[in-house]
C-alpha cells in the first residue's frame, strides 16, 4: 500500500474496529463492516460556460451483524466514538427483530491485505486544482469550438477513496483508489432542429492518460451528436438490426446480467439454473468475461464489497454457459463458492453483479459484415442508443432507438426520430443472432462490446 | 433544530460573500422480503452541512459532514476558495439574485411524529405478510416481494439574504412484485405507492391487500396475454401514465436549465404547444390530493414552493425556475430547487406534475373510442430535450368499438410530447397521483410524484411486426 490518505486510512480502520467490538459487546454473534472515505475536486461546465467549482470530502459506514441466524444492517456517515456505539445498537436491535435467515451469514475470513497496491502509481492524490482547470479549459474549448453542438452540462473530477471491508471473522482489507473522470452532455442544434441529448464519460488513473484523451474523446463525441442533426423517416419492417456497441451494453449485456446473477437462480427469477452449467445457452459466437482486473475500467478491484478475491472469469464461452456471478447470499443459498461479485457501497447491504463485463468480438471486420447484410436487405435501422425496458425475467426488450441511422444500401442516409424496437435478447443473441463485428469498445471506461447485427427484431415507426 | 438554525444564520450571516448553508439529516429505513425470506432489515443515517457561494457572479460549492461552528466555517472558507478559483474562467457572471420573498421560520408536513414512533417491526410484519399473501394467491405464482421504505428529512436552509427555514417531512413507499408462470410462459407484475405522511395515508385509497391481488391477479394475466401490433394509434393513458407523459416529456424541457440549453420549450412561452383540453401544473402540494409523494413547502435555496401553472389550456405559461434562472428571465423563482443530499448542490426539479382533471367519465371515453387501446401501469420512462418520450406499460388492453376486447402484454408508447398532447381530445374527470414511489434521476435523484386523468390521444405504440 502506498502512504497516500494514511491518516484517513487509520481514522476508518479505528472505526472500523470500533463498530466490530461495539456489535460484539451489543449482542452480535459476527459482524462485518463496509467502509469507505472519498475526497474530491469537480469543476462543472454548463450551458457553454464554467458553472460551479467544489470540493467535498467524507466517510460512510455500513454495519451488517447476525445474532444467531437473524441479521441486521445500519449504516452512518460520521466515525465520532458515540454515532459509531448507537450505530451498532441500532443495527443488533434490527436483527433481533427480524425473522431467521441464515442465508445471509457472513463470508468466511477473507485475509489480510496484499503488501503490493492493486492499482498503479497514480500523481492524482491531491492533485494541482490548476491543472484540473487546464482540463477543464480544454474540455470546455473542444464543446464550444465544435460546431452546432450545445453543451448542457460537463465536469471534470479528480477523486481519491479509500474502500475497507473487516468483519469479525478475520477479514481486513483495504484499497485505495485515484481516478480523474470528465463527461459531457450535450444535443445538436441547428435552429428549430434539435437532437436528442447525449452523453459520455471516461476516467484515467494517472494524469499523463487525460490531456490527449479528453481532446480526442470529447471532440469524437459532440461530432457524433450533430451528427444526428440530419433527418429523414424510417419503416416498419422485422428484420435485421445493426446495434452499436453502446445499444448491445444497454440492451443485451445489462439483460444477461441479471439473469447471469446468482440471485436471479435463488429467486428463480431468471432464465437459467445451475445445472444449465456446461449447456449450450446461446449461439456459439457469443462469448462474455467478467474482467475485475482490467485496472484501465471503472469496476476494477481486487476484492469485493465482502471482502472476497475477486478474478478475471468467463460467464459464457462459445455460447456455453459457464459461471454466474455469485455473492456469499448467493453462494449460501446455491452452496457453491462466491466468486467475488459482491457489489455496493456501506451505505447498503450486499448485492451480487458484474464489475466488467466484456462481450468478446466476432471474426469479420465491421464494414465485411456490412456488405453480407446489405445484400440481403436493402434498408435497415442501426440503433447507437437505447431508451427501453428490457424485462427481467422474459428478456423482452421494448423502447426508442436513440441516436438511430437509417441505412439504405450500404451507406448511412440520415438519422431517424421516434422509431421503436422490440424483441428478445435470448432470441437475438441465440437463433436470430446474425453477427458480431470483430471492432469492440469501451464504453464509459467500463463495460466493452462489439458492433451485433440480429435478424428477429420488430422496428415501428410513426 | 431552532439553536442549531441560529448558530448556521450566524455563521452565514459572517461571510463576506452571498452563501447559502443547508443542513440536511436523513434518516432511512428499509425492510424486504422474498420468498418469504427477509432479504433487508437497514437504517441509515447521513447528515451534514453543503455551502453554495457566489463569489464575483461565480459559484462555489463545499460540504461537511460536521454541524459545528468551526466545521461549517471551514466549509464556507472552501466554498468560497472554489468560486474564486474559477472565477476568472467564467464568462457569463451570474447576476445578482432577485430579491423575493425569502422562507423564514417552521415548515412541518404532516405526518413525521407518527410515522416514527411507529416500530419498524410493525412494518415488517406487514411487508411479510403481504408478501406471502401475494404468493398464495395463484398456483401460477411462483415467486413474490414485498419492500417498505421510509426517510425521514430535517432541513435548515439559511442565506445572507434573509431565508431561515427550518423543515421536517416523511417519506414513505411500499412495493410489490409477483412472479408468474404457465404453460412455460413467465411474467413479473409490479405495483407500488408512495405519500408523504404517516403509514396510513400510503395505503389511502388502496389498501396493501388490494396492492397484492392487484400484482397477483396481473402476473397471472400477462403470463401467455398475446403482443400488441406497433404502429400509430389511439391510445387512453391512464392517471399514472398521464403523469409519466407530464413529468418526462413536458415537466423535464420545462425546468429553465434545459430550456437555457436549448429544449424544445425554448422560446415557447405564449404559444399553443397542446390541445386546449390541456392544463399542466407543478407544485409543491396539489390541491385535492394531499400527502403526494413530492409534497414540499420550501425548496433548497429557502423560497416557499408554489403550485406553478405550466401550461394553461394548451398554451405555454411558465418555466420551472431556481433563483438564478428568475433572475435571467425576469420572473420570480418557483420554488424548485432541490438537492438530494447535503453534499449535492440544488437543482431545478419536479415536486407533483400534473395535468387537470376534465369533464368526460372514463367510461365514455372507452364507449366513444372505436379503436384504440387502454394503457396503464407505469414502469419506467425516459424523454430528452426533444420533447421525445419513451414510457414503458404493463397493462395494454385493446378497445374495439367501444369495448375492452383482449388483454395484452405491455407495451411502449414513444412520441413528441406536445404533439401528442395537441391530439387529445378527451380528458376524464377521474383523477389520480399514481408516481409518488418513483425517483426522478438528473444527476441526482429527487422524490417525485405525477398523474392525472385518463386522457385520449395519437401516439406510437412499440410491438411486433409480422
Amino acid at each position: 500500500m502506498n502512504t497516500f490518505l494514511a491518516p484517513e486510512t487509520g481514522t476508518l480502520e479505528q472505526a472500523a474496529e470500533l463498530l466490530l467490538a461495539s456489535a460484539k459487546k451489543a449482542g452480535a454473534t459476527h459482524a462485518e463492516v463496509c467502509g469507505t472515505f472519498s475526497e474530491q475536486t469537480r469543476i462543472t461546465l454548463e450551458k457553454q460556460d464554467f458553472h460551479l467549482a467544489s470540493s467535498n470530502d467524507g466517510f460512510q459506514l455500513g454495519l451488517r451483524v447476525m445474532c444467531g441466524a437473524k441479521a441486521g444492517f445500519a449504516s452512518a456517515n460520521s466515525t465520532a466514538k458515540d454515532d459509531l456505539q448507537t450505530l451498532a445498537k441500532q443495527a443488533v436491535e434490527i436483527a433481533l427483530f427480524s425473522p431467521e435467515n441464515a442465508l445471509l451469514a457472513i463470508g468466511p475470513n477473507q485475509g489480510e491485505n496484499e503488501a503490493k497496491s492493486f492499482f498503479p502509481e497514480s500523481d492524482l492524490h491531491r492533485f494541482p486544482l490548476q491543472k484540473q482547470k487546464a482540463w477543464a479549459q480544454e474540455l470546455m474549448t473542444c464543446a464550444v469550438s465544435a460546431p452546432r453542438f450545445r453543451l448542457n452540462e460537463g465536469s471534470v473530477e479528480v477523486s481519491s477513496s479509500l474502500f475497507l471491508v473487516a468483519s469479525s471473522l478475520g477479514t481486513h482489507k483495504v484499497e485505495q483508489e485515484h481516478q480523474a473522470g470528465w463527461s459531457l452532455m450535450g444535443m445538436g442544434v441547428d435552429g428549430d432542429n434539435i437532437t436528442s441529448f447525449d452523453y459520455f464519460s471516461e476516467m484515467a488513473r494517472h494524469s499523463r492518460d487525460v490531456g490527449q484523451r479528453l481532446s480526442a474523446t470529447t471532440k469524437a463525441f459532440c461530432e457524433d451528436v450533430v451528427r444526428g442533426l440530419k433527418t429523414g423517416p424510417g419503416k416498419s419492417y422485422k428484420g435485421f438490426v445493426f446495434f452499436s456497441p453502446r445499444a448491445v451494453i444497454d440492451i443485451f449485456m445489462s439483460g444477461l446480467s441479471t439473469h447471469l446473477n446468482g440471485r436471479s437462480v435463488v429467486e428463480n427469477t431468471g432464465k437459467w439454473k445451475l445445472t444449465d452449467r456446461e449447456q449450450k445457452v446461446l449461439d456459439a459466437a457469443v462469448s462474455l468475461k467478467d474482467l475485475p482486473h482490467a485496472l484501465d475500467r471503472s469496476g476494477a478491484c481486487r476484492f469485493d464489497r465482502e471482502g472476497a478475491t475477486t478474478a478475471n472469469r468467463s460467464l459464457v464461452d462459445k455460447g456455453v454457459l459457464k459461471s454466474f456471478v455469485v455473492d456469499q447470499y448467493a453462494a449460501n443459498a446455491l452452496k457453491i463458492p462466491s466468486t467475488g461479485n459482491s457489489v455496493g457501497g456501506p451505505a447498503g447491504l450486499p448485492s451480487a453483479g458484474a464489475h466488467c463485463l466484456v462481450l468478446e468480438g466476432g471474426k469479420e471486420p465491421l464494414k465485411k459484415l456490412q456488405e453480407d447484410i446489405f445484400s440481403r436487405q436493402n434498408e435497415c435501422l442501426w440503433v447507437n442508443r437505447f431508451s427501453g425496458q428490457v424485462d427481467s425475467v422474459t428478456g423482452d426488450f421494448s423502447g426508442v432507438a436513440k441516436g438511430a441511422e437509417w441505412w439504405v444500401k450500404g451507406e448511412r442516409a440520415y438519422y431517424v426520430k421516434e422509431t421503436l424496437i422490440s424483441g428478445n435478447i435470448f432470441e437475438c443473441l441465440g437463433s436470430a443472432l446474425a453477427h458480431l463485428s470483430k471492432e469492440t469498445q469501451v464504453l464509459h471506461a467500463s463495460w466493452e462490446a462489439p458492433t451485433l447485427i440480429s435478424g428477429a427484431v420488430s422496428v415501428t415507426t410513426k | 433544530m431552532k439553536a442549531l438554525a441560529q448558530r448556521l444564520e450566524e455563521v452565514v450571516q459572517s461571510s463576506p460573500h452571498w452563501a447559502e448553508i443547508r443542513y440536511h439529516r436523513r434518516t432511512s429505513q428499509t425492510v424486504q422480503v422474498q420468498k418469504g425470506l427477509v432479504k433487508q432489515a437497514k437504517s441509515a443515517l447521513t447528515s451534514g452541512v453543503g455551502i453554495r457561494t457566489l463569489v464575483n457572479g461565480t459559484w462555489g460549492f463545499a460540504s461537511t459532514s460536521e454541524s459545528s461552528p468551526a466545521s461549517v466555517e471551514k466549509a464556507l472558507k472552501q466554498a468560497i476558495a472554489c468560486a474564486q478559483s474559477i472565477s476568472e474562467m467564467k464568462q457569463a457572471k451570474v447576476k445578482a439574485l432577485p430579491e423575493t420573498k425569502m422562507a423564514r421560520g417552521e415548515f412541518t408536513l404532516p405526518g413525521y411524529d407518527k410515522l416514527s414512533k411507529m416500530a419498524l417491526s410493525d412494518k415488517l410484519s406487514v411487508v411479510r405478510e403481504a408478501e406471502e399473501k401475494t404468493r398464495k394467491r395463484s398456483s401460477s405464482i411462483h415467486s413474490a416481494s414485498c419492500a417498505y421504505n421510509e426517510m425521514f428529512e430535517d432541513k435548515i436552509v439559511v442565506t445572507t439574504d434573509g431565508a431561515c427555514a427550518v423543515s421536517q417531512l416523511a417519506r414513505n413507499e411500499f412495493r410489490l412484485s409477483a412472479f408468474a408462470e404457465k404453460a412455460g410462459d413467465r411474467a413479473v407484475a409490479h405495483e407500488s405507492v408512495g405519500k408523504t405522511g404517516t403509514w396510513e395515508c400510503l395505503f389511502e385509497p388502496r389498501s396493501w391487500d388490494n396492492l397484492s391481488e392487484q400484482a397477483a391477479k396481473l402476473a397471472v394475466d400477462l403470463a401467455g396475454a398475446g403482443r400488441v401490433q406497433g404502429g400509430l394509434a389511439t391510445l387512453i393513458l391512464s392517471p399514472g401514465m398521464v403523469g409519466l407523459l407530464s413529468h418526462e416529456a413536458i415537466g423535464h424541457t420545462v425546468e429553465a436549465d434545459f430550456v437555457l440549453s436549448g429544449s424544445v420549450a425554448a422560446g415557447k412561452i405564449g404559444t399553443m404547444v397542446a390541445s386546449p383540453l390541456i392544463t399542466l401544473l407543478d407544485g409543491g402540494q396539489v390541491p385535492g390530493a394531499p400527502n403526494a409523494g413530492g409534497d414540499l413547502l420550501v425548496d433548497d435555496e429557502g423560497i416557499p414552493t408554489q403550485n406553478t401553472e405550466i401550461i394553461r389550456e394548451g398554451k405555454l405559461v411558465s418555466y420551472l425556475h431556481n433563483r438564478e434562472s428568475a433572475a435571467l428571465f425576469g420572473v420570480e423563482p418557483t420554488g424548485s430547487a432541490r438537492a438530494w443530499l447535503y453534499y449535492d448542490e440544488p437543482l431545478i426539479r419536479m415536486r407533483n406534475t400534473y395535468i387537470q382533471p376534465g369533464k368526460q367519465s372514463l367510461a365514455d371515453i372507452i364507449a366513444s373510442t372505436k379503436e384504440g387501446y387502454l394503457v396503464d401501469g407505469p414502469v419506467g420512462g425516459q424523454a430528452d430535450a426533444t420533447g421525445e418520450f419513451m414510457f414503458g406499460a404493463q397493462r395494454v388492453s385493446r378497445i374495439k368499438d367501444g369495448k375492452i376486447v383482449e388483454f395484452l402484454k405491455g407495451a411502449t408508447i414513444s412520441g413528441q410530447a406536445f404533439e401528442v398532447l395537441s391530439t387529445v381530445d378527451a380528458v376524464s374527470q377521474e383523477f389520480e397521483l399514481d408516481l409518488g414511489s418513483g425517483h426522478c434521476g438528473k444527476g441526482q435523484p429527487a422524490k417525485v410524484d405525477a398523474g392525472g386523468p385518463y386522457i385520449r390521444c395519437r401516439a406510437t405504440i412499440g410491438g411486433i411486426q409480422e
